[in-house]
């Protein structure tokens, strides 16, 4: 078997692979630009980012500017998070009501189904095309900027957008589609990940930090989805890591004095895999434990992994308890960087940031940041006994009516402008939450 | 066969397979194919090379092994995203279909070897569409491989979540330890109260990951239906597809009755409220 190539077998593939990205056009090209051509010829509608949405400016790899709405978000919610980590969507509802930013949190959102499609592929490129469209109408006729809270859902819906941009049969389907629901094609002007909204805000967010946090020792694992899947489009900054990798979720970390230390395999997967952390888990805990954990602890000496995205977190977290039965017991605590930021801000470690559905135990951690977990976890078996006796849940934003659970109209949620003078303790809506 | 591999070139048919001469880099082993197999192996071997996406996603390649040595699935498994971009442009339907039938499933879609290409080669997506061809024809290796997937399919198809806080079930995920299981045993609660617990409404259900309103999960649906999941489906499991057809049935009912309990609230809506009948 030959296995090297002679000089001229190297330039004949250069020029095919150059023949080849000219005859097709195939180079990076900003989307952003096309889409401003395809909305003046009436194809696309764009969602575009208003000053009430209060952007700001970031960097992107390729030294794009890229604009971050702060303020009156559609929140893009993401099944991972909410099905086994719903501290993380909390930390972020919190962050946001503490920082004043108004936002809808409906139940008129799907998935964007891309875990299934990469774990079972039981779907296709115009499926989630369509079903990304259809997110993006729903939050544009509310006025509200689509925030995307999952790593793969931020990288599907930018390759959607491409998708529909660059392949009018793609974008003529899924408009017909949309048109039998009464929807039309709309686009936004920047796909966002919540992380980069943490990014934005970093300022405001440290001026309300309450906890010490420069004692703790975090390393980060970036998630691939983020930026790895159209690479471009990820915010990278020179402040952190010299812009050699993405400014997210490293940034905040820096910013409210925690160490964020450096580790070999940095650049690997979590060993979520979408099909291996339902079906073949021995792959994603060997993957997670021996490749990131172990790295994480014995290089590093870390106190908390940190990450941005649904299956890093789960994975990473999940996969340690099971680690014993090899004598891997490093049961390092994972957690969001949206909760680390939250508990640094004061937030409740269990009403809000509930750690306690993590696998990996929080309490050293919590205890170096000097927070009284102990008073705190003690207030929370209170509360699980109220609400067991049917005492109403406390809320982050008023509740849905039960006409949201049939139709796509926000009759009974209190709209932004409202919420913004609402609850006197921005922090919990108070008592008169709950479901009708 | 040079391992050098070039843009898409004819590909054999399988009685000039069999007559070649063995080849210069054996791909995959080589195994033989069941007679009973040969006519499908062909389909799925032109169904790939004609799907519009493989002239964008395989470039070439110098055989760098950048892609495999990133890559987190050839840690563990008999896999190598070198191997499947070879197949992909090298292959002929004997090399595809051996891959189909195990290969492809090891993948961990986290696009570490697209970022590592210096072709820019699209490896992941490439081995998606691979995916999407044994999902279609129903192989039965295809049927095996995803059999733990029906609740899951349940739920994406008819509310559009990927998972729901009762699937984690102590059985099934014993390895996740007490605390991502046992809130009963933990808390003294149960799960239904550890959902209530949390301070978003929505989240406050443990049959989905988030209440998902009835009329997006039909919109939802009838995306599926359009654009041919539905039927990718059935050819995988007809019976779970039929399921899922029952209870979006009784969905649409439910759906048209609400519109009339609901019909003084919803009158002056405009927009999708009012066109949308599921």
């Amino acid at each position: 078997m030959r296995t090297l190539l002679s000089a001229g077998e190297i330039r004949k593939v250069v020029e095919e692979r150059t023949l080849h990205q000219k005859g097709t056009g195939k180079r990076v090209v900003d989307v952003r630009e096309e889409m401003e051509r395809l909305e003046e010829r009436g194809e696309i509608l764009i969602h575009r980012i208003r000053p009430e949405n209060r952007p700001v400016t970031a960097t992107t790899l390729f030294g794009w500017t890229k604009r971050i709405p702060t303020d009156r978000l559609w929140h893009h919610k993401s099944c991972g998070q909410c099905g086994n980590i719903p501290g993380y969507p909390s930390s972020l509802l919190w962050l946001m009501n503490e920082t004043g930013r108004t936002y809808l949190n409906e139940p008129h959102q799907t998935s964007c189904t891309a875990w299934n499609y990469h774990g079972t592929a039981t779907s296709n490129p115009v499926a989630l095309a369509a079903v990304a469209a259809r997110n993006f109408h729903r939050a544009y006729e509310t006025d509200h900027f689509p925030l995307i809270h999952c790593g793969t859902s931020y990288g599907d819906y930018k390759e959607m957008r491409k998708l529909l941009v660059e392949n009018g049969a793609v974008r003529e389907k899924v408009r017909s589609i949309l048109r039998k629901m009464g929807r039309d094609l709309v686009l936004p002007e920047e796909i966002v990940h919540y992380s980069e909204w943490v990014h934005a805000m970093t300022p405001e967010l440290i001026a309300r930090q309450k906890h010490d946090v420069r004692g703790i020792v975090a390393t980060v694992h970036e998630p691939c989805h983020y930026y790895k899947m159209v690479p471009e489009d990820a915010v990278y900054d020179e402040r952190v890591y010299s812009g050699q990798r993405p400014a997210v979720p490293s940034g905040i970390l820096m910013a409210l004095g925690a160490t964020v230390a450096d580790y070999s395999t940095w650049y690997d997967c979590c060993g979520f895999g979408f099909r291996h952390i339902l079906s073949e888990r021995e792959f994603s805990r060997s993957f997670a434990n021996l490749r990131k954990i172990r790295p994480m602890v014995e290089e590093a000496h870390a106190d908390v992994a940190i990450t941005s995205d649904t299956g890093c977190v789960t994975t990473l977290d999940k996969s340690q308890w099971i680690g014993k039965a090899h004598g891997l017991s490093y049961m390092l605590p994972v957690l969001a960087d949206v909760q680390f930021a939250a508990l640094a801000l004061g937030a409740h470690p269990y009403k809000i940031v509930q750690v306690h559905w993590h696998s990996a135990p929080t309490e050293d951690l919590l205890t170096k940041m000097g927070i009284d977990w102990r008073t705190a976890k003690a207030e929370f078996q209170e509360y699980l006994r109220a609400l067991k006796n049917g005492a109403r849940p406390e809320l982050l934003h008023p509740a849905h009516g039960e006409i949201e659970q049939f139709f796509a109209i926000n009759k009974g949620q209190v709209l932004p402008d409202e919420a913004r003078s609402a609850p006197s303790d921005p922090s919990i809506a108070g008592e008169e939450g709950g479901r009708d | 066969m040079s391992v050098v591999a070039h843009l898409p070139r004819r590909a054999l048919t399988l009685a000039e397979e069999e007559s070649a001469s063995p080849p210069a880099m054996e791909l995959t082993g080589r195994r033989k194919i069941a007679d009973g197999d040969r006519a499908l192996a062909a389909t799925i071997f032109d169904e790939f090379h004609a799907d519009p996406r493989y002239r964008e996603f395989v470039l070439g390649c110098l055989n760098c092994g950048e892609c495999t040595t990133g890559c987190p699935a050839a840690r563990f498994y008999d896999f190598s995203p070198r191997e499947m971009l070879q197949i992909a442009a090298n292959g002929d339907a004997t090399t595809l279909w051996d891959a189909l039938q195990e290969k492809i499933w090891a993948c961990c879609q986290c696009y570490t070897c697209n970022m590592r290409c210096r072709f820019g080669n699209d490896i992941a997506g490439i081995i998606s569409v691979m995916r999407e061809l044994s999902v279609i024809h129903g192989l039965e290796s295809t049927r095996r491989t995803l059999a733990p997937f029906g609740r899951s399919l349940t739920l994406l198809m008819t509310v559009g979540t990927q998972v729901s806080s009762d699937m984690i079930q102590p059985d099934f995920f014993r390895d996740w330890g007490p605390f991502a299981t046992g809130s009963d045993k933990v808390w003294q609660v149960s799960p239904e109260v550890m959902r209530k617990a949390i301070p978003v409404d929505v989240l406050q259900t443990t049959r989905s990951a988030w209440e998902v309103s009835v009329q997006t999960s039909l919109e939802l649906f009838r995306i599926y239906e359009e654009t041919g999941v539905l039927d990718m489906l059935r050819g995988l499991d007809p019976d779970l597809t039929e399921m899922l057809v029952d209870i979006v049935e009784e969905r649409r009912e439910e759906f048209a009755e609400a519109r009339e309990r609901f019909a003084a609230d919803l009158a002056g809506q405009r927009g999708t409220v009012a066109t949308f009948t599921g």
